[in-house]
């Protein structure tokens, strides 16, 4: 036997994420007691129509969620909400709960509701004779049948506390964390509980003391009560009054909190919402005490003294033959939580054959690491974006000219103005609306063999020709124009000798006045000396510029166009932003702008069938 | 329970048709001067300055100064404005007008589990402590109203007769409107007098406890609510509540002057006992302090670094029972990033730290609270089958 929930219970949770993670709770106790789950429904209006998964032992099962209480009582069984909106719709949803007549029982584990709804909801319980728990509760615990929110913690708890199965002691509680404790010491101290019950550590809890003591009376399995009170209200006089008004049937043990009160100054309050010492000293713990005291209850001077008054009721039980030692279930008999993967996987009892090898970065620390180094640790050592980029493309920590380079490539590559086929298709992209990341691949769509993508070409023919070719630029000519074509990184539509690219002479000066040593820049200048003899505008361009320098620094040949796509990457971004900002409107060329250059109008043949 | 200071209780009385005196709150003696204008009553009325902090004993402070003219109230404001009372600065006071008046009256409203009772007693200020099993009392249900008859027969049974009595039930009935309408939990009028002005029924002080849970439905109430245990919040108290305003969960901490054991306990019912468990063995409180509902361990390490610096403290108590939801190496995280900081800055020498607690990843946040021993720390760890308060017994050596 329980009380307020047993195995005939089945609940419908009202409320969101909170709701699903106490049914994980409580799905957890019914693969405990091998029993079937018993949540049968959730109301949460944002989420009516979907269903949430929740696993029971190894089985996931799919808990439908409701647009209301109606709907969820209409379409199942359950009998008892349980409920966590926010304290501004919690008072409804509890009343149109007591209105049901399908719910027989609430808990309402919403906290900061306030004090005044709080007792219309007391009201409420009396004109409808329906049991609520709570506000603020940590719900309801009836061991080896019905637990109902997260009371009794986690897993293991559950099992060292020996909730799989009844004992003889009810527990009532204002505080949550303490009705664990509790029911760990009756489990240390004695043989288990009966059903737990935290009611809420507010000023007026819906269902009081009395109710549930009355309810303990009456359920034979129980054998005594420990009852654990605060300052500040009535309940526990009224316990006490309850207790003392006849002979009962059960042990009534009780233990106060707050006679640290008397020692501090007045006012000051401490703990729970309901914990104050009214104006005249009404609700203090000594008179709490005093009242349970004199009722008969067994009141230990202090918590620390509670669990050796909790075993001496027990054997006085045992003694009396009003109760017989439970026959304990060894833990390891007991189901265990099924495990996931990922605790094989660390315990080292299972090999997964990896998906994918990573060999550059690492996220399982607490921050990521680059090639091993923790990238705050390079932040705080002056490391710059251009080591980043060497680390995660070459695995190397470049140095410092090294870095001075890359870090130039970047800003001078980052943008060439809107005309350009990158920049005027992400351009294109914004004006129709499209989103950042979209617009901005649009863009780099067009960086291929005559947009910026000439680099890694560039790097790989003046390398060839540097080891090949160096002092015979004829021959490599030759052998370009026979086995490649036009030389990749020379030539450009509008610079030339006479218009000469800046970007290109910075660069070079650079490298000059940095006296890095740069055999394929100074093979491919040669080269250049060659073209341009020949025509004005096959100059080094930057593409094969950059190609030359950066193969020069070790970057393996396919990582040269990243330098471009990098660079440009920005200035992508910066002309989508431009065109947001502007309000740019929807581009459609012109007619005239095109040729149009089609056969004149036909008649349509009818179709062959 | 969250109190009011004189000034917005009184503005919360008269939107609710309950007269109070004209009133002027200031926090500069500067700005009388030009208030003076459009409060022409500071002209030709004798007047009181009070300072307007949450304080306890404002008469035998000195903060209270009566039968004022306007430079009386000038020289008196100033001179409340540069004072301090246990370090916390006088930031306003209110300058009212003073009513003369022969009798003086109570009447308060108190939340009970039911409903309200409306409290009355026909005698007003100091007397209604001594003599308070003479307050007369009437119970109205929650979501009633009391009826004029029931108001006119509590105030005949309070000792009213004549004109006072319809007078009273009316003034009853709209004090009793702005505690229910206002979420109040207790409110208080002492004296209530009558202006021999207008003849007309006038709170000349109050007390206001409006239920702060209901906040969200009183977009209006544009005041803070002040400390109600006789002195305003320190600066580290202010600082744990507003974390505390936003965080999943809850941290806490109030400070007590010149104790040597502090507290960091786990849960709103195990803390106090913990408190009771230093009281009863003779130990001194240097604060009160919980967390609960798994905050975030930042908001816990908050805290920590409050409570680990408290000055003159010998023992700080981690204890907590076992938690339903909260996780234990979560929160300890947090604690054991505040203790290190704290320790950096060289305040936690002969303090020793007693560890107890049982929960959701329970031997984890032990083991971490462990290790600190090798970091240096006086650190002694026990876990659930170490009953709860035991660690204070260790901590006090009894």
């Amino acid at each position: 036997m329980a009380i307020f929930v047993d195995e005939n219970t089945s609940v419908v949770i009202i409320g969101g994420p909170a709701g699903i993670s106490a049914a994980k709770r409580m799905a957890e106790f019914s693969h405990l007691n091998n029993k079937p789950f018993y949540v049968r429904a959730f109301v949460f209006p944002p989420d009516a129509g979907k269903s949430a998964d929740v696993s029971v032992g190894n089985q996931i099962v799919s808990i439908p969620i409701y647009k209301s209480l109606k709907e969820a009582t209409d379409e199942t069984d359950a009998n008892t909400a349980l409920v966590f909106v926010a304290p501004s719709r919690a008072t409804k949803a509890a009343m149109e709960a007591f209105d049901n007549p399908q719910i027989k029982a609430l808990s309402m584990i919403t906290e900061g509701v306030p004090e005044k709804d709080a007792k219309l909801l007391i009201k409420k319980s009396k004109e409808t004779g329906k049991i609520m728990n709570g506000p603020s509760a940590i719900g309801v615990m009836s061991a080896g049948q019905c637990r109902m929110g997260v009371i009794g913690g986690e897993y293991n708890n559950l099992k060292l506390s020996k909730l799989y199965r009844a004992g003889s002691f009810g527990v009532l509680t204002k505080s949550g964390g303490l009705s664990n404790e509790i029911m760990w010491i009756i489990s240390q101290f004695a043989d288990g509980i009966t059903t737990a019950v935290g009611i809420g550590g507010d000023a007026y809890p819906c269902s009081d003391f009395v109710t549930y003591l009355e309810m303990f009376e009456n359920d034979p399995e129980t054998k005594a009560v420990v009852i654990v009170g605060e300052m500040g209200g009535n309940l526990e006089e009224a316990a006490a009054e309850w207790y003392g008004a006849k002979k009962r049937r059960i042990k009534l043990i009780g233990v106060i909190a707050g006679f640290c009160q008397e020692a501090l100054p007045a006012g000051m309050k401490f703990g729970h919402a309901g914990a104050k010492e009214g104006k005249h000293g009404e609700g203090s713990a000594r008179g709490k005490s005093e009242a349970l005291k004199k009722a008969g209850a067994i009141v230990p001077e202090t918590f620390g003294a509670l669990g050796p008054a909790i075993k001496s009721v027990y054997e006085d039980l045992i003694t009396s033959g009003e109760i017989t030692e439970k026959k304990e279930i060894p833990v390891d008999e007991l189901p265990n939580l099924p495990k996931k993967v990922e605790h094989f996987v660390e315990q080292g009892d299972m090999l997964v054959e990896p998906l994918i090898k990573s060999t550059i970065a690492d996220d399982r620390g607490e921050e990521p690491a680059y090639c091993g180094y923790p990238a705050s640790e390079l932040i705080n050592n002056g490391y710059d974006i251009p080591h980043v980029v060497g680390l995660l493309w070459t695995k190397k920590l470049i140095g410092p000219k090294e870095a001075e380079v890359v870090k130039r490539i970047i800003m001078l590559s980052a943008d060439h103005g809107p005309c350009v086929s990158g920049a005027f298709a992400t351009i294109m992209a914004a004006c129709a609306g499209i989103g950042l990341s979209q617009a901005v691949a649009a863009g780099m769509i067009m960086i291929g063999p005559r947009f910026g993508g000439a680099v890694t070409d560039a790097g790989k023919y003046f390398d060839y020709g540097c080891k090949n070719f160096n002092d015979d630029i004829p021959g490599y000519l030759a052998w370009m124009k026979k086995n490649v074509g036009p030389v990749p990184g020379i030539g450009h539509r509008v610079k030339s000798v006479k218009n000469p690219d800046k970007r290109v002479q910075e660069l070079i000066r650079h490298v000059r006045e940095a006296k890095l040593d740069t055999p394929r820049l100074d093979f491919a200048l040669k080269v250049e000396a060659t073209t341009t003899a020949k025509k004005d505008n096959l100059i080094l361009n930057v593409d094969g510029c950059m190609a030359a320098i950066l193969t020069d620094l070790g970057f393996p040949n396919e990582s040269l166009n990243g330098f471009f796509i990098l660079a440009r990457t920005i200035g992508l971004i910066g002309h989508w932003a431009d065109q947001k900002r502007n309000g740019g409107r929807l581009i459609r060329i012109f007619n005239y702008l095109v040729n149009y250059a089609v056969p004149s109008k036909k008649k349509v043949p009818p179709l062959e069938k | 329970m969250a109190k009011l200071l004189e000034g917005p209780a009184m503005g919360l009385f008269e939107k609710w048709g309950v007269k109070t005196p004209y009133k002027i709150v200031i926090s500069d003696a500067s700005q009388i001067d030009s208030l003076i204008d459009s409060n022409k009553w500071m002209n030709d009325r004798k007047m009181v300055v009070k300072a307007h902090e949450a304080l306890g004993g404002r008469f035998k402070l000195g903060l209270v100064k009566i039968d004022l003219d306007i430079k009386g109230v000038k020289e008196a404001a100033e001179e409340i404005l540069t004072r301090e009372v246990e370090g916390l600065k006088i930031n306003q006071v209110i300058i009212a007008e003073m009513i003369p008046h022969d009798e003086e009256y109570y009447i308060a409203v108190q939340s009970t589990r039911e409903g309200a009772e409306i409290l009355l007693a026909k005698f007003g200020g100091i007397e209604v402590e001594e003599n308070w099993d003479k307050v007369k009392r009437t119970f109205v249900e929650v979501g009633e109203k009391p009826t004029n008859s029931q108001l006119q027969d509590l105030a005949k049974e309070a000792g009213f007769d004549g004109e006072l009595v319809g007078k009273i039930a009316e003034f009853a009935a709209k004090f009793f409107e702005c505690y229910d309408s206002e979420d109040g939990q207790y409110i208080e009028i002492n004296p209530l007098i009558v202006n021999p002005k207008n003849n007309e029924l006038t709170a000349l002080d109050a007390v206001t406890n409006l239920d702060g849970d209901a906040r969200f439905r009183h977009p209006d109430w544009n005041f803070t609510f002040s400390a109600d245990f006789g002195r305003e919040y320190t600066r580290s108290e202010k600082e744990i509540m507003e974390i505390d305003s936003k965080v999943k969960g809850s941290v806490k901490l109030i400070e007590i002057q010149g104790g040597t054991t502090a507290l960091l306990p786990a849960g709103g019912g195990a803390s106090v006992f913990y408190s009771d468990a230093v009281v009863t063995l003779g130990g001194t409180l240097a604060n009160y302090s919980e967390y609960s509902g798994d905050p975030p361990s930042w908001a816990v390490e908050a805290l920590t670094i409050e409570v680990a610096s408290l000055p003159g403290i010998k023992n700080i108590i981690v204890g907590g029972a076992i938690a339903n939801f909260t996780d234990v190496k979560a929160t300890f995280a947090g604690i054991i990033a505040g203790f290190r900081k704290v320790r950096k800055e060289g305040k936690m020498d002969g303090v020793k730290i007693w560890v107890r607690r049982g929960g959701p990843n329970e031997l984890a946040g032990l083991e971490a609270m462990r290790e600190l021993k090798n970091e240096g720390f006086d650190i002694e760890v026990f876990d659930r089958y170490t009953p709860l308060t035991d660690i204070v017994n260790m901590a006090l050596g009894k």
